[in-house]
């Protein structure tokens, strides 16, 4: 949690207080999770939520096809690797994050078809936490077209990066013009962003995300830096599903 | 005690509904005149709910020798209907009906005033039309029962310029910002101004369709008029600037937040977290609407905070 930087504006502490901190309400435990902990996660013996792990989310989801959602596991011990799982989503797996040498917090934005749970999981050593967040919404984000395709040319921008990094604090964002289609738009076949690669000045990996069908059009992503990797230079590669490769380098 | 066949009847199908049962929900009108021949019915200062029946907005109605000019008409056909008794009971009927712009609060009630004309701005009717069906399936979701005969009418005249309806003379300005198509109203007999939702007053705003340059720009003109008082979209009727200066005020407020927030590399999530500015944290309806205007505008404000470094190779 103090990771989370709500704090940096005014009045974002008792603001951010009042709205919850992010904590996993304690009837998570319901919907698919025990479904998905299986079909998803390997089955695991052993899980739990942990304050540790927070998940913030809007109650409601104001636009379906962007919902804001922060995970931080900076709380846990060292994580191995973030699941994010939608509860009734046509597809329920939205994005495996690796956090390598970048510290276990994503920020992203979702599609949301259904209200339901949303929730990530962290695997510590051999135990999963979970943390989530319950949003209503009216839905249909997943099944409407996006927005670009109601532009002459949805081709026009794509692929542009942009990111900025943040020495002080770690912050890493990075947004890439994408469509994200999931297919389940009438005649709008599937094309969405399949992994993004965060490298070092040397070329070393530092972290790695499996993206998925949910997330948002015009996705940016937050991940959180070390010291020393947030001096920079960071280079960003990404692949979709039609074969095209997206590229970047930011500087502190 | 001794229960009649047809309390146990009654008793029994209430068991079956799916929600508790409560008395059938009925809206309470309490029309004042705020000038001469200015009635308003104030909405209450709130979000739309289950228990206010969705009758947030202010509605205005002008009394003339041919009835009542109605300017908003509520927001579910049974709030119109019962707009339309008061109208018709004390003012001698409806002379004609106007839309301020296309959110829901101020026109879903049209089908009670369907055999008159209905005005509102070109731009609103085309957003009546093409958001009806979206808007109408979100209030049925938080109204339940209080929407029943609710098919949303657009408006039937386009506006052009100033009016004189049933021989009341109305000033018109064609404005946006809180929408693509605000329509302001003065109503010459009195010098008051009906400005829809261009203006809130102790209430936050709401964004759903807002552009705040055209918003701040409509607010000039508003705040540089002749008139003799000021009935806000939310909030009460009053005769000095306080509702200019403070929409304005909060627009500015929001604006400096949301670049702020971007500029140091926050998450629209931690943004809606931090909850509203300061000043304006004790307003009716938040942190509900500044959680909602995050969601709507942060995509502008986050561009402007992240270069471009790269793209498709």
């Amino acid at each position: 949690m103090a990771a989370i930087l709500s704090r940096r504006l005014p009045g974002g502490d008792a603001g951010l207080v009042a709205f919850g901190s992010g904590v996993t309400a304690p009837d998570l435990d319901r919907g698919m999770w025990d479904s998905h902990r299986e079909g998803l996660l390997g089955a695991p013996d052993a899980w739990r939520s942990d304050p540790g792990l927070c998940l913030l989310a809007p109650r409601n989801a104001e636009d379906a096809r962007h919902v804001p959602v922060l995970a931080d596991a900076t709380g846990l011990g060292p994580v191995e690797r973030i699941v994010v799982t939608i509860d009734y989503s046509p597809f329920p797996l939205a994005l495996v994050f690796h956090p390598g040498r970048a510290l276990p917090l994503l920020g992203f934005g979702v599609k949301y078809e259904i209200a339901g749970p949303i929730r990530a999981s962290a695997l510590t050593g051999a135990e999963w936490i979970m943390g989530g967040a319950f949003i209503d919404a009216m839905g249909g984000g997943c099944s409407a077209p996006a927005a670009t395709h109601a532009r002459p040319d949805w081709q026009e921008g794509f692929g542009e990066m942009r990111a900025r990094l943040w020495p002080d604090t770690g912050r890493l964002r990075v947004g890439i013009r994408h469509p994200m289609d999931t297919g389940l738009a009438d005649g709008v076949p599937a094309h969405h962003l399949t992994d993004l690669t965060l490298t070092d000045a040397r070329g070393d990996e530092i972290a790695r995300l499996e993206i998925h069908e949910p997330l948002e059009e015009n996705p940016v992503l937050t991940f959180l830096l070390p010291p020393a990797l947030a001096q920079g230079p960071v280079r960003i590669a990404a692949r979709d599903t039609s074969g095209f490769r997206f590229s970047g380098e930011v500087a502190a | 005690m001794i229960l009649t066949r047809r309390q146990i009847l009654l008793g029994g199908a209430a068991a079956l509904l799916p929600v508790p049962a409560i008395a059938a929900p009925e809206y309470r009108l309490m029309p004042r005149q705020v000038a001469d021949g200015v009635w308003l019915v104030e909405g209450a200062q709130e979000s739309i709910t289950r228990q206010n029946g969705g009758a947030i907005c202010n509605i205005v109605l002008l009394e003339t020798a041919q009835g009542a000019v109605v300017v908003d008409t509520g927001g579910t056909h049974r709030h119109g209907a019962a707009l339309r008794a008061f109208a018709d009971q004390r003012l001698g009927g409806v002379a004609a009906s106007l839309n301020t712009h296309h959110h829901p609060d101020h026109w879903f009630g049209n089908g009670a005033f369907a055999d008159r004309p209905i005005h509102a701005l070109p731009g609103t009717i085309d957003a009546q039309r093409a958001g009806a069906q979206a808007l109408s399936d979100g209030l049925y979701k938080i109204l339940g029962s209080w929407m029943q005969g609710t098919a949303p009418l657009p408006a039937t005249i386009s506006v052009e310029g100033d009016l004189a309806l049933g021989g009341r003379g109305l000033a018109v300005m064609a404005l946006s910002g809180h929408t693509g198509a605000d329509l302001a109203l003065i109503d010459r007999q009195t010098g008051t101004l009906i400005a829809g939702d261009l203006l809130f007053l102790d209430r936050a705003p709401s964004f759903p369709d807002a552009d705040i340059a055209a918003w701040r720009k409509a607010l000039s003109t508003l705040g540089g008029l002749p008139i003799s008082g000021t009935i806000p979209g939310h909030g009460p009727f009053h005769r000095n600037s306080r509702a200019v200066a403070q929409t304005l005020a909060y627009l500015d407020a929001f604006t400096a937040r949301m670049d702020a927030a971007a500029g140091l590399g926050l998450t629209p999530a931690e943004t809606l977290a931090a909850g509203p500015m300061p000043d304006f944290a004790h307003l009716v309806a938040n942190p509900a609407e500044y959680c909602r205007a995050v969601v709507q505008q942060w995509r502008a404000h986050e561009i402007s905070a992240l270069p471009v470094i790269g793209g498709s190779v």
